[in-house]
C-alpha cells in the first residue's frame, strides 16, 4: 500500500495521460467535464486498487467518488 | 395492488411469454397517457417520427456487448427452396411449441430495445444547426428472468422525448423534464420518486457503462410505489453523439432523453385511483397545464 501522497501522484499521471490538453486540478470534476470517461474507468479502478492494496466494491460506489483527484483521496486513498 | 383478476377485468389480455393485450378501458387508458405524453412534448415543439420494428444490428455492436441477455433479434429461414421444403416437410413446433428451425438467414436486425436508438440511427452523420428535440414510440423488446402484468414485459410501449443538442442544452432539457414530469404527476395525483438508477448491463462489475451510471448522475429513474419505474430521464453524453457522427456546435452532439414505459403507467393509475374508469384523471388537460411555459 502506498501512501497518500504517492497515490495522489499516481493519480495525477493517470489523469494526464487521458486529458490531452486540458489543464487538470485536483479538484476538478473530472468525469462531469468529460476529462476523463467511461472507458477510462475500469483501468482507474484497478490502478487504486493496486494503489491502496485493497479491493474496491463497485456495487459500493456512490455518486461524486470520482468527481475529481481530492474526492479520489477522500474516497479511496488510505494514510498520511 | 392490482390483482390480474381486476386488470383482466379492465381489458387486459396477457400472455404469459410477457407480452399484454390491451382491450377495453385498459386500451382508452393507454391511448390517453400516450396523448398526454404527447402533450407534455409540446413544451420543446418536438416533432414527431414513427420508426419500425427492427434495427440493424451493425447499428447496436454497443448494444448487443452490453445488453445481450435482453436482445431479441428478427430471425428469418435461409429463403433457399430445399430449405423451405426441408422446414415444411418437419415437424414445424417440437413437443414443446419451439420452431424446429432448418437453416437460418443470417440475423441482421435487432427488434428494438429501445425507441430513441432510432432517432440517434436516423440522424448518422448530421451536423445539427440547433438543439433538436424528437418524441417518438415503438414497441419495445427485452427479455427477463420472469415476466409481471403490466410491470415487466418481455414487449412493451415506450413513448421517448429526446434531445440532441449541446451538453448544456441536453443538461438543460433533462432538467426541465424532471420538472414537467413532476408538475405532470402532481396534477394527476400520481406520487413519484426520482432515485438515481443503473441499466441492467451484462457482467456490470467492470463495464464502463455500469460504472459510469454508479458514480455519475446520468440516469434517474420516477419510481411509484417504492420500486416501480415508470419513466426515467437519461444523459448519454456524447455516446451517441460519437457512435453515429451527429455533431453539434462543432462537437459530437449530447443527447438525452425522457422515457416513459406506458403499460407501467396503466399498472400505476389503476393502482392509485383504483379500477373504475370513471375516477381516473384527466391526463390530457393535466399534461397541457404541466407542459405550458
Amino acid at each position: 500500500m502506498r501512501s497518500d501522497t504517492e497515490i495522489r501522484a499516481e493519480l495525477r499521471t493517470f489523469v494526464r495521460r487521458h486529458a490531452g490538453q486540458v489543464a487538470v486540478t485536483d479538484d476538478m470534476p473530472l468525469f462531469t467535464l468529460r476529462v476523463l470517461r467511461s472507458v477510462h474507468l475500469p483501468e482507474l479502478i484497478i490502478l487504486l486498487e493496486r494503489l491502496r492494496g485493497a479491493p474496491i466494491d463497485v456495487e459500493q460506489l456512490r455518486m461524486g467518488d470520482f468527481d475529481g483527484i481530492d474526492a479520489m483521496m477522500a474516497s479511496f486513498g488510505g494514510r498520511p | 395492488m392490482n390483482t390480474i383478476t381486476d386488470l383482466t377485468g379492465l381489458g387486459l389480455r396477457w400472455d404469459p411469454s410477457g407480452q399484454a393485450g390491451l382491450t377495453g378501458p385498459l386500451l382508452a387508458l393507454a391511448d390517453g397517457c400516450d396523448r398526454a405524453f404527447r402533450r407534455l412534448a409540446n413544451r420543446w415543439r418536438c416533432r414527431e417520427e414513427a420508426y419500425p420494428a427492427t434495427l440493424p444490428a451493425s447499428a447496436l455492436r454497443g448494444h448487443l456487448r452490453s445488453f445481450p441477455h435482453q436482445v431479441t433479434f428478427a430471425t428469418a429461414l435461409d429463403s433457399a427452396d430445399a430449405n423451405l421444403a426441408a422446414f415444411t416437410d418437419g415437424p414445424v413446433l417440437d413437443r414443446d411449441g419451439a420452431v424446429a428451425l432448418t437453416r437460418t438467414a443470417p440475423v441482421t436486425a435487432v427488434l428494438t430495445p429501445a425507441a430513441c436508438y432510432h432517432v440517434y440511427h436516423a440522424r448518422q452523420g448530421e451536423q445539427l444547426p440547433a438543439a433538436t428535440y424528437v418524441t417518438t414510440r415503438n414497441t419495445c423488446f427485452r427479455r427477463e428472468p420472469r415476466y409481471e402484468p403490466l410491470r415487466r414485459q418481455w414487449t412493451f410501449a415506450m413513448r421517448e422525448i429526446v434531445c440532441l443538442g449541446t451538453a448544456e442544452e441536453s443538461v438543460s432539457f433533462l432538467a426541465d423534464a424532471r420538472a414537467v414530469v413532476d408538475r405532470f404527476t402532481l396534477l394527476i395525483d400520481l406520487p413519484l420518486d426520482w432515485t438515481p438508477a443503473t441499466d441492467p448491463f451484462f457482467r456490470p462489475e467492470r463495464h464502463p457503462g455500469h460504472l459510469l451510471q454508479r458514480i455519475q448522475p446520468v440516469k434517474h429513474e420516477a419510481t411509484y410505489g417504492g420500486s416501480l419505474a415508470l419513466g426515467s430521464v437519461n444523459l448519454h453524453h456524447d455516446h451517441f453523439g460519437s457512435a453515429y457522427g451527429i455533431a453539434r456546435d462543432g462537437a459530437p452532439a449530447t443527447t438525452a432523453c425522457l422515457a416513459f414505459g406506458v403499460e407501467r403507467w396503466l399498472y400505476a393509475l389503476v393502482d392509485r385511483h383504483g379500477t373504475e374508469p370513471g375516477g381516473w384523471p384527466d391526463l390530457l388537460a393535466a399534461a397541457g397545464q404541466a407542459a405550458a411555459r
